[in-house]
């Protein structure tokens, strides 16, 4: 049966488009053209000419050594959390009873944990390991962030995996670790895929780890390298918007190649 | 769905195998992730706790003053403002997102070949880090030289959004939504999916509208993707603070300094240490507090499917 | 537990373990390199600066010809304060770093972590801004870039088109206001946001300094906090009220961040007439215009008021910059380093960049800066000055001064009517 074309969601997504489309504009807009039109017409208008010059100043400033750092930093982070995070949401939901409440409530607290507060031990901490100013000492403390909001989202994914499927496994005498590796991996990609996007990014624009962690041009992530243009009284807006639009073009190419893996994995979720 | 015959036939041909114990995960699964978030999370958690009962500036041992950071607290007005800005941007925040997300989650997840494309481009914002795009609403909120001077129909008192304390929660609100309505519609999205396509074509049969297919059937099946996201928002709402940073530093004067900015500048601002602990674990109460209920109250813990009787 | 998950929870353990050992083993090798080691290695800590090229060409200078090297770190600006405040309790803490001097560096100085300078150093610097670098009685700060003092700003061909000059008095000022009002351009451009609160920051200092002259801030700043309570103080905040209400400052500065240009755009633009402010501002300035600063870029001191105690000539604003020197600089080589400062190629290196070092050299280097008519004036005024107050938030560290700012800028937003803001600003330390 064919349904009337849905007007009220045409009109909201277009609404939408120009609620993200106009700072993206503005975003670009800024980043290709030149620092004087910039600083007298504002971030809305289209500037006479448009210019590299901005992309060759972030470059120059040694920009894409940070972005390569962040690149090793997000990868890591994201093994680390998902190679923690699925043996545990994988206990805390087909575990017996006392682990799935304690170790999921522990990681429900570990939620509302605010990085800026515990940034002073853990600064002490990572030092006390001899990991100031390396890339570990900014991997550690964002994958153990990130663990909380994968579990979250993890566990509710295995969740939706129906008992008799595990039933069914375990009377073939399946164990544990070929339960999980066959079926409930596979049956979960898309809560995966989610908390892994969710686990780069939080790696891919951490500030205050790496700020505190590390010190050296030669760990400097991306964020860091953003501020290299912006001082106290000043900031070189283009330039500091051309090296936020670098910093989010690898991240966007993962997201376009790994969408179709995540629309498969979302299209399969469910054991149709 | 797996057939269930199929099931019963292996337990039918099955000889006297363990019972359910076999194919269960134990503790031991659990314990190197609890192991490793107990050294980078909870070690320092328990050390900010600790400090809340010591005075320190971060360079000198810390000084042990029992509870005097906590009476302090108890009666500091300021706290008060704070947490009841904090509560307003908080229900701001769910208020706009949730809707918004909900009804870009379940749109991008139909089959559709434009909602794909449009889909990636909603997916932006999410992108940017927090700092970037508080920079950039900055610049674009400039009075003179930002959206307020280019479309000043859309503004309200004379284009001075950060000068007042309504104009300023609505940027902050606004700012954040920007930011991450693409994150919980990439969660509703997921969810929306699994809805079996057969519930809506019966409904359909039965001459139900789009309307009351989407509250009927859509809105009860995502309730767990409800619950996962109104926790991210309050946990976000909680510990959040570069947006309140970067855009009004707590301005105008103190109308925007929430609780998780206000523990922040006592910490790294005034370099009181032990009271921004004392604010710390009140914020941690706070927020695990919150999660909790709202588990407890959908039967979260139970850890069953949505799907369950279907 | 059956054997099998026992098996495994070990294994898991134990490759757990593995990770985290390999991970330290593989972090030790650069946990030496951060800190100064005893072979004379000092590591320097400074902000992301436009004059970060010339402290590096200083210090790869200095590294060719000494045994124990330098090694310069540039931090975020955002952050940098705070980086600065968590390493100095740990081993990781820098053997110099740079800093704004005052009571900003009062913590430091308690808990024993900077070393006391060499005197014979004073002796090539000018005296005022020397005064920031010594604190609590002890020299700890060398100064090591321009001076920024505060002055008026105004637009030339704005002032030629109404026919005025620029203003000498308080009443002057005030006539101004309506000179430009009625011409449609907004008088003083300042920028009214919480993130830049420092702005108006600089209106109370010069009004005060006016009125009631420095000892006001200097009684404040060497600890007496009911000095607020002096009648200069009030009167300031009164003033201040009444430029706002006649429209002085426009009506829409309570949104406006001065980063990026926010104030400087509108003055170069011919929105605004003048803009209070540092002397880094020229470098925006040029950024935004270079025609604009050329041909009609115009600077005079802040003007004196009828009646007030304070000097005409006074200055207030950020004398210096400072390098510190702290207990982790071990050897000669951080003393070494201190002297090449006042090196002519230094100074010369921080003239070219548009600074006005404070040494006593920079006079005869000033004809080499790219704007000697501008630079002679930032050295006239600071080199004359009877007295050159540092700016409140420094002098007092950000204790004392983040929740001054708070209430200066509710005096500004109309929050606190200059009575309450007394009163507030008192309160802080009760």
């Amino acid at each position: 049966m064919k349904q009337r074309p849905n007007y009220f969601a045409g009109l909201a997504t277009f609404i939408w488009l120009l609620i993200i489309g106009v700072p993206l504009y503005a975003l670009i807009n800024t980043a290709i053209g030149p620092q004087d039109a910039y600083s007298q017409n504002g971030p809305l208008t289209l500037p006479t000419h448009f210019t590299l010059s901005n992309v060759t100043t972030v470059i120059q400033s040694g920009f894409l050594g940070y972005i390569w750092n962040t690149i090793l930093v997000s990868t890591a982070t994201v093994v680390l959390v998902l190679a923690f995070s699925i043996p545990i949401s994988f206990a805390v939901v087909r575990g017996s009873g006392w682990i799935t409440r304690g170790v999921f409530r522990v990681f429900l607290l570990g939620l509302a944990i605010p990085a800026q507060a515990v940034i002073i031990p853990l600064f002490l901490i990572i030092n006390q390991l001899g990991l100031y100013d390396t890339l570990w000492g900014v991997i550690l403390p964002t994958a153990a962030f990130s663990m909380p909001v994968s579990v979250l989202v993890i566990s509710g994914g295995m969740r939706e995996i129906s008992s008799e499927l595990y039933e069914a496994m375990a009377l073939d005498g399946a164990r544990p670790a070929r339960v999980l590796t066959t079926m409930v991996i596979p049956l979960s990609r898309s809560s995966i895929s989610t908390a892994g996007v969710f686990a780069a990014l939080q790696a891919w624009n951490g500030f205050l780890f790496p700020l505190i962690m590390t010190q050296s041009n030669s760990t400097k992530v991306a964020t860091l390298g953003l501020y290299n243009f912006v001082s106290t009284y000043s900031a070189n807006i283009p330039a500091l918007l051309a090296a936020v639009l670098m910093s989010a073009v690898p991240i966007l190419v993962v997201y376009l190649f790994a969408r179709r893996a995540l629309v498969a994995g979302l299209m399969g979720a469910g054991g149709k | 769905m797996v057939s269930l015959t199929s099931a019963r036939t292996v337990r039918a041909a099955a000889p006297s195998r363990p019972p359910l114990k076999t194919g269960r995960p134990g503790a031991g699964w659990a314990i190197p992730g609890l192991v490793f978030f107990g050294v980078f999370a909870l070690l320092p958690m328990a050390g900010v706790v600790y400090l809340s009962l010591t005075s320190w500036d971060g360079i000198t041992a810390p000084q042990f003053i029992g509870w005097h950071n906590w009476s302090r607290f108890l009666g500091d007005h300021q706290i008060v403002q704070s947490t009841i800005v904090t509560a307003i941007l908080l229900l701001g925040n769910i208020a706009v997102q949730a809707p918004i997300s909900i009804l870009l989650g379940v749109w991008a997840a139909g089959k559709q070949r434009n909602r794909a494309v449009l889909t990636a481009i909603f997916f932006l914002p999410l992108l940017l880090s927090t700092a970037a795009t508080s920079v950039m609403w900055r610049q674009l909120l400039d009075p003179n030289f930002g959206l307020p001077s280019k479309m000043s129909w859309l503004f309200f008192g004379d284009q001075n959004m950060l000068g007042t304390q309504a104009g300023s929660i609505v940027c902050l609100i606004a700012v954040t939504s920007w930011q991450f309505v693409p994150f919980h519609s990439l969660l509703y999205q997921g969810a929306a999916r699994n809805v079996p396509e057969t519930l809506y074509q019966a409904a359909a049969l039965d001459g139900a509208g789009r309307a009351r297919q989407f509250f009927s059937i859509t809105l009860p099946l995502l309730r767990n993707t409800i619950v996962t996201s109104t926790t991210f928002m309050v946990v976000g709402g909680l510990t959040a603070f570069d947006v309140v940073l970067l855009l009004t530093n707590g301005g105008p004067g103190t109308d925007t300094s929430t609780l998780p900015f206000t523990m922040y500048q006592t910490a790294f601002v005034t370099y009181d240490y032990g009271y921004a602990a004392a604010v710390a674990t009140f914020l941690l109460l706070l927020a695990t507090g919150a999660s909790l209920l709202l588990v407890r109250l959908t039967g979260y813990t139970k850890m069953t499917s949505t799907q369950e009787g279907l | 537990m059956n054997n099998v998950s026992r098996r495994q929870a070990l294994a898991a353990l134990a490759g757990g373990a593995a990770i985290m050992a390999t991970t330290a083993a593989c972090g030790f090798k650069s946990a030496n390199a951060t800190a100064s080691s005893a072979d004379g290695d000092v590591s320097y800590w400074t902000q992301v600066d436009p004059t970060n090229t010339v402290q590096q060409a200083a210090i790869s200078a200095f590294n060719k010809t000494s045994k124990g090297q330098v090694t310069l770190s540039t931090i975020a600006s955002a952050g940098y304060l705070g980086k600065v405040q968590t390493a100095m309790g740990s081993s990781a803490m820098p053997g110099l770093f740079f800093n704004w001097g005052g009571g900003s560096l009062s913590p430091y100085i308690k808990a024993g972590k900077l070393v006391e300078l060499d005197p014979s150093l004073k002796s090539h610097f000018l005296a005022s801004p020397l005064q920031a670098g010594i604190v609590d009685g002890k020299f700890v700060g060398v100064p090591c870039r321009g001076t920024q003092p505060v002055f008026l700003y105004y637009n030339k061909a704005l002032f030629a088109q109404a026919g005025v000059k620029p203003p000498t008095t308080y009443s002057d000022l005030t006539s101004l206001v309506t000179v430009f009002k009625k011409r449609g351009i907004t008088p003083f451009t300042i920028a009214g946001s919480g993130t830049s609160s420092w702005t108006e920051l600089m209106w109370v200092e010069y009004l005060v300094d006016r009125v009631g002259g420095p000892g006001v801030f200097s009684s404040i700043a060497g600890g007496d906090w009911s000095t607020w309570k002096d009648a200069s103080v009030l009167q300031a905040a009164q003033m201040i009220a009444e430029l706002i209400s006649s429209g002085a400052f426009g009506s829409n500065f309570g949104s406006v961040n001065y980063g990026a240009g926010g104030t400087s755009t509108l003055l170069a633009d011919g929105r605004a007439a003048m803009q209070l402010m540092g002397s880094w501002d020229y470098a925006t300035l040029a950024q935004i215009s270079p025609s604009f600063v050329k041909n009609d870029l115009g600077y005079v001191p802040f003007p004196s008021v009828e009646g007030g105690k304070g000097d005409a000539g006074n200055v207030s604003g950020n004398p210096t910059n400072y390098i510190s020197m702290t207990t982790a600089a071990a050897g000669t080589t951080a003393a070494d380093f201190l002297k090449t400062v006042y090196r002519d190629d230094y100074v010369l290196g921080l003239v070219k960049d548009g600074e006005v070092p404070v040494t006593t050299n920079t006079k005869s280097l000033l004809s080499q800066s790219t704007d000697p008519a501008y630079s002679s004036f930032l050295y006239d005024l600071v080199a004359g000055a009877p007295a050159f107050t540092q700016s409140w938030d420094q002098a007092l560290g950000s204790t004392l001064a983040t929740p001054m700012l708070t209430e200066i800028q509710k005096l500004f937003n109309g929050q606190d009517s200059p009575q309450q803001f007394v009163s507030n600003v008192l309160a802080i330390q009760g």
